[in-house]
């Protein structure tokens, strides 16, 4: 009985265990294409209405764009990075930006790794140094 | 109490793996879009030190892709037009940075091979094909200048002493990444032509990578998302619509769904037919005089990226006060002259030139006599007439430059920019040494006198196709010193040229003697009605 229990729970674990590295390793590979695109259509269109400085992702190292993307906090610390991928986010600009509205079903976890992915190929030190455009 | 354990942990697993997403997600996008993973194939796993061996492994199972690239232009880089002319990038001259020849190792990152470094490169070889260039999604693939087209995998100083490092790629994961060609694929060689980001065509730059509606109709990003291969429907990995083969007119309709055709696939009209203005059906009458590009492409270079407009060599070779080449930018932060290269001109958001083109284009070879004169030499030369049936007029960018030649044997110079030997002018900025060997290289006497003379090459706009709304209006035309005042031998009612002093006041004579003949009239019957009465 409690041989049967145990092979029962080491399973359910194990199902449990592969689901969740299934989702680290999926959430890890991000779209930099898509990602590419929100960045450039989303992040860059209101850094430069709203501060007229849009920031290039090969103005940062990966380490200082790891490191602040991990820390999540956006307008020196108000506020959360998080936010500005978030379906809520989309849903509240779509109707004046194309990138929000064709992203809009996009999950938040996904969209994130992809501008992630954008944003660490092209730091100074990545694979394909990007400037805003 | 046991099976709610599972039944929880199946709901996790379930919820957390990557099958939940949407159909949004590039796991599922990428399950869609191809049969095979290459990450699963077990030629792919394993690390590669050169690109011929990442080629070796595609072949395994492509077996017979490298014999077809082997059959383009892309890989032979010759094309002989139907005028005779023995064309492609390994024969013709320009007026950007002139020729491949003797330059190879450096020109040739774009070629789609691995080491073509002189006449010693084996065009038979089937590994010497470079599967990546083409079929890269990772967007990290490098063939950096000045290697031949070979790529780095371990870290590498290059030039040697010059202290820049190079970066390895990693050819496995760009190995097992590949699928279809992009912009991004194709861009890599075609947005950077004649030697930088938009240097060349002026409707072909970086900015097309991830373009606006605005900027391409076609290709944005967030719409209908065209890749190159969309309209440059490839067979056999023959890439049709070659400049060096255009089609200026395409005389047939829209193309239907299992036809065969054998005609330019990337024409507008093989999607968009001989009628495509369904809301001012007016505006089709002009589609047998007038190509679709001169109206939707209404200026070139408009994503923000600049072109170059003319080049004169004759100024290189300048020493700053610290005796290092001088390099000079206009307020713009744009590059107007470097000693290796000269002086520019650039622009963006460029009204074209127009010009009759019925599709054949002539060059000036290396070989053919040039004269210095009042007028400039044309690189090559857009053939056409309103009156050939053939010709429709289109939008063009002109190149205008200085460029070397030898005035004793008048033929226009090959010049040996890149290398580490002493010859090469990128190094030592003496004309006579480059020409001679870039002259030799290619078997032409060279007499050992360089001048500069005035040349023009023209670019067919195609690229970067604006909205209807943005497209040319009618007054832009129709009216003195519109957009196409200097096309010869077309009534275009409006324009300066084709104003008739004479008929205009022929025609307000006649209005004025019918308004005075209803005048006439009107009162003729006003005074026979009173008599009556």
């Amino acid at each position: 009985m409690n041989a049967k229990l145990s092979t029962i729970g080491t399973l359910s674990l194990g199902l449990l265990a592969c689901g969740l590295l299934m989702s680290a390793a999926h959430g890890a590979e991000g779209d930099w294409k898509r990602g590419r695109v929100y960045y450039q259509r989303v992040c860059t269109d209101c850094h430069k209405a709203k501060t007229g400085a849009p920031v290039a992702p090969n103005s940062r190292t990966i380490a200082d764009w790891t490191a602040y993307l991990n820390a999540d906090k956006h307008a020196k610390g108000t506020e959360s990075l998080k936010k500005y991928v978030s379906k809520e986010y989309r849903a509240s600009i779509k109707a004046s930006n194309k990138a929000a509205e064709k992203y809009a079903d996009v999950p938040d976890e996904q969209l994130f790794n992809d501008v992630k992915a954008f944003m660490l190929k092209g730091a100074k030190d990545g694979d394909s140094p990007a400037s805003c455009s | 109490m046991r099976t709610g354990i599972f039944m929880l942990a199946l709901a996790a697993s379930i919820l957390f793996a990557p099958g939940a997403h949407s159909a949004s997600d590039p796991a599922t996008d990428k399950l869609l879009k191809s049969t095979s993973d290459h990450t699963k194939f077990k030629a792919l796993q394993q690390d590669f030190a050169s690109g011929p061996e990442v080629t070796k492994a595609c072949l395994g199972c492509h077996t017979e892709a490298a014999k077809q690239i082997h059959k383009t232009e892309h890989w032979k880089w010759e094309y002989t037009s139907p005028e005779g002319q023995l064309l492609g990038k390994k024969n013709v001259i320009n007026n950007f940075c002139t020729s491949v020849a003797s330059n190879e190792a450096a020109c040739n990152s774009c070629h789609v091979g691995y080491g073509w470094k002189d006449d010693s490169f084996d065009f038979t070889s089937e590994v010497s094909v470079d599967c990546l260039v083409c079929h890269d999604t990772t967007g990290n693939y490098r063939k950096p200048a000045g290697l031949a087209g070979n790529v780095v995998t371990r870290d590498m100083e290059f030039p040697p002493g010059s202290g820049k490092i190079l970066k390895a790629i990693d050819l496995k994961k760009i190995a097992q990444s590949v699928a279809k060609t992009s912009r991004d694929t194709c861009g890599a060689c075609h947005f950077y032509g004649g030697g930088g980001d938009g240097v060349k065509h002026g409707d072909m730059d970086s900015s097309l990578a991830a373009p606006e509606k605005e900027l391409d109709v076609h290709m944005d990003a967030l719409g209908l998302n065209f890749s190159c291969a969309t309209c440059h429907m490839t067979k056999g990995h023959q890439v049709p619509g070659s400049r060096y083969a255009p089609t200026a007119q395409d005389k047939g309709g829209a193309r239907v769904r299992g036809k065969e055709y054998k005609t330019n696939p990337t024409t507008c009209q093989s999607c968009h037919g001989q009628a495509p203005h369904k809301k001012i059906a007016k505006l089709n009458d002009h589609t047998d005089k007038v190509a679709c590009q001169t109206c939707h492409v209404p200026t070139y270079a408009r994503g923000g990226v600049a072109t170059k407009l003319s080049w004169d060599w004759s100024t290189a070779g300048k020493m700053g006060p610290d005796g290092k080449p001088l390099t000079k930018k206009d307020a713009k932060g744009h590059v107007i002259y470097t000693a290796a290269k000269g002086d520019f001109v650039l622009g963006e958001n460029v009204v074209p030139e127009y010009l009759w083109f019925n599709g054949r284009v002539r060059y000036t070879l290396q070989r053919d006599k040039v004269e210095k004169s009042s007028y400039p030499t044309r690189i090559n030369h857009f053939e056409g007439s309103a009156r050939d049936g053939k010709s429709l007029i289109w939008p063009v960018k002109i190149m205008r430059g200085k460029q070397a030649y030898d005035p004793v044997n008048k033929t226009l110079a090959v010049l040996h920019m890149a290398g580490n030997d002493d010859t090469a002018f990128w190094t030592n900025f003496n004309w006579e040494k480059a020409v001679a060997t870039g002259m030799a290289s290619v078997g032409t006497p060279f007499s050992g006198k360089v001048d500069f003379l005035e040349t023009e090459s023209s670019w067919p706009l195609t690229h970067m196709v604006a909205p209807a709304k943005d497209a040319l209006r009618c007054h832009q035309c129709h009216k003195a010193n519109g957009r196409l005042e200097k096309v010869p031998d077309i009534y275009i009612p409006g324009r300066a040229s084709d104003h008739a002093a004479w008929l205009d006041s022929a025609g307000w004579a006649l209005a004025l003697l019918t308004l005075l003949g209803v005048l006439g009239h009107g009162l003729g019957r006003v005074l026979v009605t009173m008599r009556k009465k």
